[in-house]
């Protein structure tokens, strides 16, 4: 290996250097690239080292033959502000014969497309990588979300042991060396028993520190390592990183028992062969997942299809057990609402439950909480194992402490190592880090305590459950507040109602008391004329307190009686009115004007009140005129129908409008317009209740005009 | 000259039963009789069919809680927002004594609230009381004369 400077002067150079070209890597130094290599083979890099085409990654650069007639590959890469040429002894002075590799990579892509099963893939992998490179054992192995690889997929020469289906303990490949295994696509160990050969001198004359050897292909590995690879019988290795979306999901890794070189044009290969296996993976893996979201999914609209229609929320959720169930693929499924709690399935027992949801608000687990092994956190669990060993625990009110619970069993696990990963950890006298295990011979574990681990989509789509249920019960604290406020105005009019009854209802009846006392006062009296009108005083104010009574009970009946629309003609219903007001009329002089009125689509006995309220404060308002003239029409619109009743009677102050329909208000004095006050606050509550509107208009001494609209969409309240 | 008494009421016959109560008081006062908010605000102000009517405020305002077009409270409120008005004490009378009626009353500044009560003769004493109390025994505000009962 040589360091170059951008101008290809020589920075720094093997201590074998000698052993390849006859050079001493100290004479070495300082020269140009030329002098180490020779003219020719100098001229053959010259153009690819000066490009600056270089990558960051080896590439192969060609063949060369140097000064003593050895033939060497040249990798080169520009990397730790250096550009890094590696070069590698081969026996033939030509560039090395790709072609039946090329068949090798279009077989592997034929096939790939008829195995669906990623070990299936992963096992056309392996005996493609074996037949490219020669090596006694391919494996394929993945790794588990603990770091944990295990042997899915082999290809082994006759005389090799089988490691299939078992795992290595993720302690064999240190962090450092995972993220390096990450960057870089490809590692060749040809003998474990090599020879390191430090570079000279020892550091980067460029950056002053230890050269970044991390891509390069010929750079030494951790002592840890080899003696690794020793102990496990191999003393050629190779492996090749299979990264899917960005992280590394396992390793395409080679053994051979005796020291093996492999050709770059075969280590491209593999880098290819493994690419292609990663995109599967991926494709493969992509689908797998959005089936099984699909899955999830289906059963998620399918609960939340169902759940809407009772009106118990909790209730409403245990309705939907069995799917709740299959949700998730839980064994049991809990619903905690305060002091209740609902099971459905293979669940601890409620106290348990209880217990484990107080935890859970203790703890602080107010977004959804999830685990495979709860006795790692929840130690009372232990207890719980062989049907909670896995929870996926949702909160579903923000302000209760309310869960949705699943449980999932024990899946009791049988690992099989490849040698038992513990025993290292078992020699004391050794630091661990340097002392890799000795025996790979298949060790059994079985491991408690676990469930089948939450899928990723399993969790997110929990979560979109959630806000799916908050959002019902969102929707139902809606309806909630609407009745809430549907009752508080019905709370206002019984306050009103209550108040009313206190004042306007107490009145009459202290008058009653205070005229018979004044009768009885004046008993010896000679004025007759005073006494007759105590005596009027006091029936006028028993006739007032029943008609009061009667008028609070109507009023307050309108407010609860359901609305039965139905068609009305309101000339019909306005002659009714007007024949019903016979007797107020009386002698007197009423001049009715009456257009021609449509039909409409109202309640007719609650309209029928309305309207002859309306009539009869016309007469009772017109009562000094001669004639009395009321006139009575309608407009006639798409969107409602307003009719109107005017009079030429004595008006109200336009002041004291807004006050005109409440309950109990008065604008004119008692012994002018006889009336309870409740008459136009009938009329607005029901014009209101048909969705419709009531307004009025006047000049005192003028008369007045009262109108009101009845939508043709009807919306009761 | 004595103030008069203003006598708010709506009610046909408790303005009779306020009226012969006044009486049997014997108080030396005039009383002025107004029916509704609207005609107590006039007289107060000095303007309508009051614009004429002898400079000077009334001893005591009796005012009745429910009063067509503006009710007890609304004068109540005007009577203590006018420099020229707000001295004038003011007893509020009413039928009943709803909780949110006393309290608003004392929060607009009434000097006393008075149930009117069922019994008669309570009544003829509580209306005597206060003619007493506000008409004569009371330091009227600084300008007015109080009230001698005559020996």
């Amino acid at each position: 290996m040589l360091t170059l400077s951008p101008t290809l002067g020589v920075l720094q150079a093997s201590a074998n250097l000698a052993d390849w070209t006859g050079q001493d890597a100290e004479s070495a130094i300082g020269r140009s690239l030329g002098e180490v290599i020779g003219d020719s083979a100098n001229a053959r890099l010259e153009q690819e080292l000066e490009t600056g085409a270089l990558g960051a990654r080896p590439q192969y650069l060609g063949t060369i033959t140097v000064g003593n007639g050895r033939h060497f590959d040249v990798l080169g890469h520009a990397w730790d502000s250096l550009v890094i040429v590696e070069f590698e002894a081969v026996d033939r002075p030509h560039p090395a014969d790709f072609r039946h590799l090329y068949t090798l990579v279009s077989d592997f892509l034929q096939k790939v497309n008829e195995h669906a099963s990623i070990p299936a893939l992963s096992e056309l992998a392996a005996r493609h990588v074996r037949s490219a490179i020669g090596y006694g054992r391919v494996m394929v192995y993945q790794f588990d979300p603990s770091g944990h690889g295990r042997v899915v997929a082999e290809s082994l020469a006759p005389g090799y042991d089988s490691y299939l289906g078992q795992s290595f303990p993720a302690s064999d490949i240190p962090a450092q060396a995972r993220e390096l295994y990450r960057l870089s696509p490809i590692r060749l160990i040809q003998d474990a028993n090599y020879q390191p050969a430090p570079l000279l001198p020892a550091d980067n004359p460029v950056t002053g520190a230890r050269n970044d050897l991390s891509f390069a292909a010929l750079r030494s590995v951790s002592p840890v390592h080899l003696q690794y690879m020793r102990n496990m019988g191999t003393l050629a290795s190779m492996s090749v990183s299979i990264l899917v979306k960005g992280k590394l999901w396992g390793l395409i890794s080679c053994h051979n028992a005796e020291p093996f070189a492999v050709p770059v044009e075969k280590r491209t290969t593999c880098e290819q062969l493994g690419q292609i296996l990663s995109l599967c993976i991926e494709t493969r893996e992509d689908a797998g997942e959005l089936q099984f979201r699909l899955d999830v999914r289906r059963i998620m609209v399918e609960l939340l299809g169902q759940l809407t229609k009772s009106a118990d929320f909790v209730d409403n959720l245990s309705g939907v057990f069995p799917q709740l169930l299959r949700f998730a693929r839980a064994g049991g499924v809990a619903i905690v609402a305060d002091e209740r709690i609902l099971t459905y399935g293979d669940t601890p027992g409620d106290d348990a439950i209880r217990n484990l949801s107080t935890w859970l608000a203790v703890h602080g687990h107010t977004e959804l909480f999830h685990t495979n092994h709860l006795a790692d956190v929840y130690p009372a669990a232990r207890d719980l194992m062989n049907n909670a060993s896995g929870l996926m625990a949702l909160p579903i009110s923000r302000i209760h402490q309310h869960y949705l619970l699943w449980f999932r069993p024990e899946l009791v696990q049988t690992v099989e190592w490849a040698g038992n990963p513990y025993e290292k950890q078992a020699l004391p006298d050794a630091p661990t880090q340097l002392s890799p295990r000795q025996s790979f011979a298949a060790w059994r574990e079985t491991i408690h305590g676990h469930s089948l681990p939450w899928h990723a989509a399993e969790v997110e789509l929990a979560i979109e459950f959630r806000s799916a249920l908050l959002g019902i019960a969102l929707e139902r604290a809606e309806q909630m507040a609407e009745l809430a406020e549907e009752l508080s105005r019905s709370n206002k009019e019984l306050e009103a109602f209550s108040y009313s009854v206190s004042h306007d209802l107490r009145a009459p009846l202290r008058h009653i008391a205070g005229f018979s006392d004044l009768l009885m006062e004046s008993s010896g009296s000679e004025d007759v004329a005073m006494r007759q009108r105590f005596l009027k005083n006091i029936k006028e104010s028993a006739r007032l307190a029943g008609k009061l009574v009667d008028d609070l009970l109507s009023f307050s009946q309108m407010g609860r009686a359901a609305l039965r629309p139905a068609s009305i003609d309101l000339t019909d219903m306005v002659s009714g009115c007007i024949d019903k007001l016979g007797v107020e009329i009386g002698q007197r002089n009423v001049e009715w004007h009456i257009d021609a009125l449509p039909t409409i689509h109202a309640d007719p006995t609650f309209l029928h009140l309305a309207l002859f309220n309306l009539l009869s404060n016309a007469v009772k308002f017109t009562g000094a005129r001669d004639p009395a003239i009321i006139r009575i029409w309608a407009d006639d619109t798409a969107l409602d129908t307003v009719v109107h009743v005017a009079d030429n009677g004595a008006g109200f102050n336009m002041d004291y409008v807004h006050k005109l329909f409440g309950v109990f208000q008065r604008l004119h004095r008692m012994e002018d317009f006889q009336g309870t006050g409740i008459g136009l606050a009938n009329v607005r509550r029901i014009v209101e209740r048909h969705g419709g509107r009531v307004w009025a208009e006047s000049k005192n001494g003028e008369g007045a005009t009262f109108s009101f609209s009845i939508p043709k969409q009807l919306t009761l309240t | 000259m004595l103030k008069p008494i203003l006598l708010v009421e709506d009610n046909p016959h408790d303005l009779e039963l306020t009226l012969i109560a006044l009486a049997k008081s014997q108080l030396a006062n005039e009383v002025v009789v107004v029916r509704d908010g609207a005609e107590a605000l006039d007289y107060l102000h000095r303007r309508g069919e009051f614009a004429e009517r002898v400079l000077g405020s009334p001893a005591v305002i009796l005012l009745d809680l429910k009063l067509p077009k503006v009710d007890g409270l609304e004068v109540l409120k005007e009577i203590r927002q006018t420099a020229a008005l707000k001295a004038i004490p003011v007893v509020m009378l009413t039928s009943s004594k709803e909780e949110q009626d006393v309290v608003r009353s004392y929060e607009l500044g009434v000097n006393a609230y008075v149930v009117k009560p069922v019994d008669f003769s309570e009544f003829l004493r509580a209306i005597a009381d206060l003619g007493m109390f506000w008409a004569v025994l009371n330091e009227p505000p600084p300008g007015s004369r109080r009230y001698i009962k005559p020996k």
